[in-house]
């Protein structure tokens, strides 16, 4: 069993099927290479903020929410190296700015 | 963060009144703590909850901030929330959980902690404005 979950939620049709596939790939192996975790145990969850119902700074909001939970926890160093890995993937990935994206490392 | 997640029974509250809670709720915490507008993030979620009233609005902030401050917030949130959409007091209640702001990463920044919020911060929240407004929203 896994020690790191993933919990991800997008607005409403800003993330395809297709695409949630790739990104689920690429936390788990974020998960793997980063925290040495087994790659195919890591569960990753998506859900969508229906559209009318999330707001940024009181406006509509593009925003993707990416809520990692490490039970055991990690020094900071290494939590910051998981978010940017996180980051950087998910934008190359998904086509999203930096700006439309919160990430989360969590102990847990 | 803050994240304000407001669970309500399905369809009781109409889209003009989620987007007027959502700024006022913008309102009411950037007047309280002084975090940039673009730090508060407000979901309207018709989930069947089992909270302890049928409104209730589940806030996640950054931690640090004093006891009196968050209990004025969670109180002017709640006072908020009834005025815009004219639900009785007994039916809305709320709780603010904390998290430490170095665990999480907005607009490729570590959160600063409440209060150390500097110009650099206050420059990326105008970016993300401007990017929203740039995308619709």
């Amino acid at each position: 069993m896994s020690r790191v979950t993933f919990r991800c939620t997008m607005q409403e049709g800003q993330v395809d099927e297709d695409t949630r596939v790739v990104l689920a790939d690429g936390l788990r192996r974020i998960a793997a290479d980063l925290l040495g975790e087994s790659a195919d145990d890591v569960p990753v969850s998506f859900s969508d903020i229906p559209a009318g119902f999330g707001f940024r700074g009181g406006a509509p909001s593009t925003t993707s929410l990416v809520r990692g939970a490490i039970v055991g926890g990690v020094d900071q160093a290494l939590r910051e190296q998981v978010m940017r890995a996180i980051i950087d993937m998910w934008t190359e990935v998904s086509g999203c700015t930096v700006d439309e994206l919160i990430v989360s490392a969590a102990d847990a | 963060m803050p994240f304000y997640r407001c669970a309500v029974p399905k369809e009781s509250v109409p889209y003009e009144q989620r987007a007027a809670v959502a700024k006022a709720f913008t309102d009411v915490h950037c007047g309280s703590t002084g975090a940039p507008r673009s730090f508060v993030h407000v979901v309207f979620d018709e989930a069947d909850d089992r909270w302890e009233t049928p409104y209730f609005v589940d806030g996640a902030n950054r931690a640090g901030r004093p006891e009196a401050l968050k209990t004025q917030l969670l109180s002017d949130l709640i006072d908020a929330f009834r005025e815009v959409t004219g639900v009785p007091a007994e039916q809305v209640s709320g709780r603010i959980t904390e998290g430490p702001a170095s665990w999480t990463m907005e607009g490729g920044m570590v959160l600063p902690e409440p209060g150390e919020e500097t110009a650099e911060w206050y420059e990326h929240d105008e970016r993300i404005g401007q990017g929203q407004a740039a995308a619709g929203g």
